[in-house]
């Protein structure tokens, strides 16, 4: 391997913060110390080495507090502004394991609805920081609006079927839903933030600690990748929940797709520049038509290009939603109609480019990529997994019934 | 549109007795294998669950498909004398694919290195009744392999066209009557422990770009000097074993080579070839056909917008796009099922022709193609519920992936094309 990925996939460096520079490098050594240059005793005891490797970036490295404002003992990294510093990072930690930066954007993008300046909400995280940023990694999952059941009607986010809801009544708030499915790691999730509909059919959402009353997990389920985090349904049968456990501001919801799109992007991102590392090594040294290089068969060469191609593309967009959430502010904010379009429309480009490059990638690979050993076949499920998750139902047709709304005032969608 | 059945295929192509035996494999299939298909991945290792589900489908108590290509004389079904040949193959692949392409893949490459000397007119008759009661006397599956790949590459081994035997390291050296074979080959279809037969392309004079120097050389897997490595975990294609194979000094008889100098690059050329390409297909159609039938259950029963999904014009526009396309890719296998079945008559191309080889590449490669983007395609389409294995698309998606990179990949396949296409020299 003779160039660094960020040697040669250029972006605009400079719009990442100065003073968080030193945090990604960190993450970064992370990343190549702890599992890149371990890969395959990485694979083999996965499961105990994820979590092992995963407590020492969110504890000895701090990641896990890395949203909260400084006085719970936080970065203070809780202002739009950090976007592009965030997203160096998660790309930095897809470049190890997609898992681990999944997990890690879940719980930054719900905490980022009650930590974010302005609207920082003591009560609540007075309550919930004790319990859910202990010295013991603690979980969330996400429960989004997406695809309804036939026969029954339900408040929309945007054309999703919203499929859970609140009821709050003078004795206190409810949540109800069967069988909703999150996206990714309900079987171990300690505290689930779910987008639900009040009476008046309003998207809101709601903090369900796990352990409360009337919370049901459903069977583990298989899935396709992300293979440390188990997810599964859950239901609510009247849970009750302070009133200060539900965010009502206007644009919540938009505010959680807008972070879990860049997040999410940027792991995806991550785990498709580590291929690009190891595809690089593989068409350097592999030889075919009796001892020709790959890389220099120029129909193999193409491939490479496309590969490259994708990723420069998917780093450069994503870097550019981070910048335009940077300064969100003159927007109207990270919720407003003009930064959740464009977090769709990137986050989704994102995603496809990611898994492009993968997928184009394997072709040169033959059976290597499709082996364990490699680590290729675990970035691409990952990476399909976060998409698949993302997209939440239709494929990519409900973002561009937003990117409709957006630019050509479509109304009816 | 009633069921998959109704996906176009040209159905003056399809044998009375094809039809039957499609209905007598699907109504197994969806006996044994459907309903448990799901718990495949976890049996990789062991194939507890698998095996006895091969002993059904090829065991001579079950459907006994391991003696089908066998002369009636030993035993067989006579399927190497059929002028249904490409045409059975392909309903086999098509049928069991649709399940699973893992188990598919298992059971037909059995049949696989059995082409090169059960066909009409190149019948070895001593190894035909040699190997005859092995498959056709057994209760149990047995299993063959095809060990072509080498640890510096497959898709050269399989690029003879061009490169002629040249790149293949594993030796044979005829020692008074037995061959003596070295070498190492790794990633063949039931290996890992599985195989009971191997065939082994080797060389008898390495470096040698001569086809008389290619020798394809049958090697039973208890043979001395036959070392299996266990097997690989994979993406997918958990019913298929693949691992490592060390030939040190093995010795079999001088007869256990398939024909003889220039012959054997020719069967391989003419049935390996060909029929892989034709049973990839049937694979990844039958997996297709099995997509559109979980997708039609998830867009009639899920919405969007309060609707059903698939009243939903821009999600029909893209459910459309790939019903349409895997009506076009099941005319597609047929056809490529007939481009074997016409190599006896008139009109007939020979199966080692440079347009054999390079259009049932490039169809092949047409419809790995698109299944892996139609695969990505539905599991979006599910969202949160796409990778969830209950719906079986993200099991085949995982799975048919391997069908677009085996057989030396899909570079090699546009190259074959290219090389029919435009008389390219040098590809
Ligand atoms: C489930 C499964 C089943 C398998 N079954 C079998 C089997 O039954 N028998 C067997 O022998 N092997 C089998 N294989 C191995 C498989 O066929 C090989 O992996 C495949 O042929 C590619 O070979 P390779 O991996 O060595 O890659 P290489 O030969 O190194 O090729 C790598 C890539 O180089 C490119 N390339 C190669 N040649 C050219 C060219 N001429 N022009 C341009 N680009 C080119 C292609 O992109 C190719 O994918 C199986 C593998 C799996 C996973």
């Amino acid at each position: 391997m003779k160039k660094k990925p960020d040697d040669v996939f250029i972006y605009p460096g400079t719009w990442i913060n100065e003073d968080a520079r030193d945090f990604v490098a960190t993450v970064e050594d992370w990343a190549r110390k702890e599992i890149i240059s371990k890969r395959l005793e990485y694979q083999k005891e996965y499961k105990k080495l994820f979590h092992e490797k995963r407590k020492k970036l969110l504890f000895d490295i701090g990641l896990d507090k890395i949203i909260l404002p400084e006085e719970y003992n936080g970065f203070g990294w809780n202002t739009p502004e950090r976007a592009p510093d965030l997203f160096s990072i998660f790309t930095e930690i897809g470049k190890a394991d997609a898992c681990v930066g999944f997990l890690a954007a879940v719980k930054y993008a719900c905490f980022a609805l009650v930590s974010m300046e302005p609207d920082i909400d003591k009560k609540l995280l007075d309550d919930l920081v004790p319990t859910y940023f202990a010295e013991d990694p603690k979980d969330v999952a996400i429960i989004l609006p997406g695809p309804g059941i036939m026969g029954k009607e339900t408040p929309l986010f945007k054309a999703r079927s919203i499929m859970a809801n609140v009821k709050s009544t003078k004795a206190g708030n409810t949540i109800e839903g069967k069988d909703l499915r999150p996206t990714g790691g309900g079987a171990d999730a300690e505290l689930f933030c779910v987008v639900c509909a009040d009476k008046g059919k309003e998207a809101c959402i709601g903090f369900v600690p796990a352990d409360a009353e009337g919370v049901k997990k459903g069977a583990p389920i298989k899935e396709t990748g992300l293979d440390a985090c188990t997810n599964a349904d859950v239901s609510f049968d009247k849970v009750k929940v302070p009133s200060s456990y539900l965010v009502k501001r206007k644009a919540a919801v938009q505010e959680l797709y807008v972070w879990l799109n860049l997040l999410f992007g940027s792991t995806s991102l991550g785990a498709a520049m580590n291929f690009y590392e190891i595809l690089y090594d593989w068409a350097d040294t592999r030889t075919i038509k009796g001892g020709g290089r790959l890389k220099e068969n120029p129909l193999c060469a193409s491939v490479l290009a496309d590969v490259a191609r994708e990723i420069s593309m998917a780093r450069i967009s994503g870097l550019g939603l981070a910048h335009i959430m940077a300064q969100s502010g003159e927007r109207g904010g990270i919720g407003s109609p003009g930064v959740y379009t464009f977090a769709q429309m990137i986050g989704s480009s994102m995603q496809k480019s990611a898994l492009s490059a993968l997928n184009r990638g394997m072709e040169l690979m033959g059976s290597a990529g499709y082996s364990k050993e490699w680590h290729v076949e675990k970035h691409w499920r990952d990476i399909k997994t976060i998409q698949a998750y993302l997209s939440g139902v239709g494929s990519d047709i409900p973002v561009k019934m937003d990117i409709a709304r957006f630019f050509y005032d479509t109304e009816e969608v | 549109m009633n069921s998959f059945e109704d996906f176009s295929r040209p159905e003056e192509y399809v044998s009375p007795g094809i039809k039957y035996f499609r209905m007598v494999l699907r109504d197994l299939i969806e006996k044994e294998v459907m309903p448990v298909r799901k718990e495949f991945d976890e049996d990789w290792e062991e194939h507890k669950l698998i095996e006895p589900l091969f002993d059904k489908i090829m065991g001579n108590k079950g459907l006994g498909t391991q003696k089908s290509l066998f002369p009636e004389e030993v035993g067989g079904w006579g399927l190497g004398h059929s002028d249904y040949l490409g045409g059975f193959a392909y309903a086999m692949a098509e049928e069991v694919g649709r399940a699973d392409t893992g188990f598919a893949v298992a059971y037909l490459v059995t049949l696989w290195p059995l082409l090169t000397i059960l066909v009409e007119p190149y019948v070895n008759w001593r190894l035909a009744r040699e190997f005859a009661p092995m498959f056709c006397n057994s209760d149990k599956a047995v299993f063959a392999a095809m060990c072509m790949t080498e640890p510096q590459g497959g898709a050269d081994i399989e690029n003879l066209e061009l490169l002629k035997g040249k790149t293949i390291r594993t030796t044979a050296r005829l020692e008074g009557d037995e061959w003596v074979i070295n070498g190492h080959k790794l990633w063949p279809t039931n290996t890992g422990g599985v195989a009971d037969l191997m065939a082994v392309p080797c060389t008898t004079n390495p470096g040698s770009d001569n086809p008389d120097d290619y020798a394809l050389i049958f090697v039973p897997a208890d043979t001395k000097g036959v070392t299996q490595g266990r097997p690989y975990e994979k993406a997918g294609m958990a019913a298929d074993k693949n691992g490592d194979i060390w030939f040190e000094d093995v010795r079999v008889p001088s007869w256990y080579r398939a024909h003889g100098p220039g012959t054997d690059a020719k069967v391989f050329m003419k049935f390996v070839i060909p029929l892989g390409n034709v049973g990839s297909m049937g694979m990844l159609v039958g997996a297709m056909l099995n997509l559109y039938e979980r997708l039609y259950e998830f867009v009639s029963t899920r919405t969007y917008n309060n609707r059903p999904l698939k009243e939903n014009d821009a999600i029909a526009g893209l459910i459309g796009k790939i019903a349409g396309d895997i009506d076009v890719c099941r005319i597609i296998g047929h056809e490529a099922a007939m481009i074997i079945d016409r190599r006896n008559k008139p009109y007939g191309k020979p199966l080692d022709s440079a347009e054999v080889i390079g259009k049932t590449r490039s169809m092949k490669k047409f419809i790995a193609d698109t299944a892996v983007e139609d695969f990505g395609l539905a599991m979006d389409v599910l969202g949160v519920y796409g990778v969830d294995r209950e719906w079986d698309i993200e099991k085949h998606w995982r799975d048919i992936k391997m069908i677009q990179l085996w057989m030396g990949g899909k570079q090699l396949c546009q190259m074959e094309a290219a090389r029919y296409f435009y008389n390219c020299e040098t590809l």
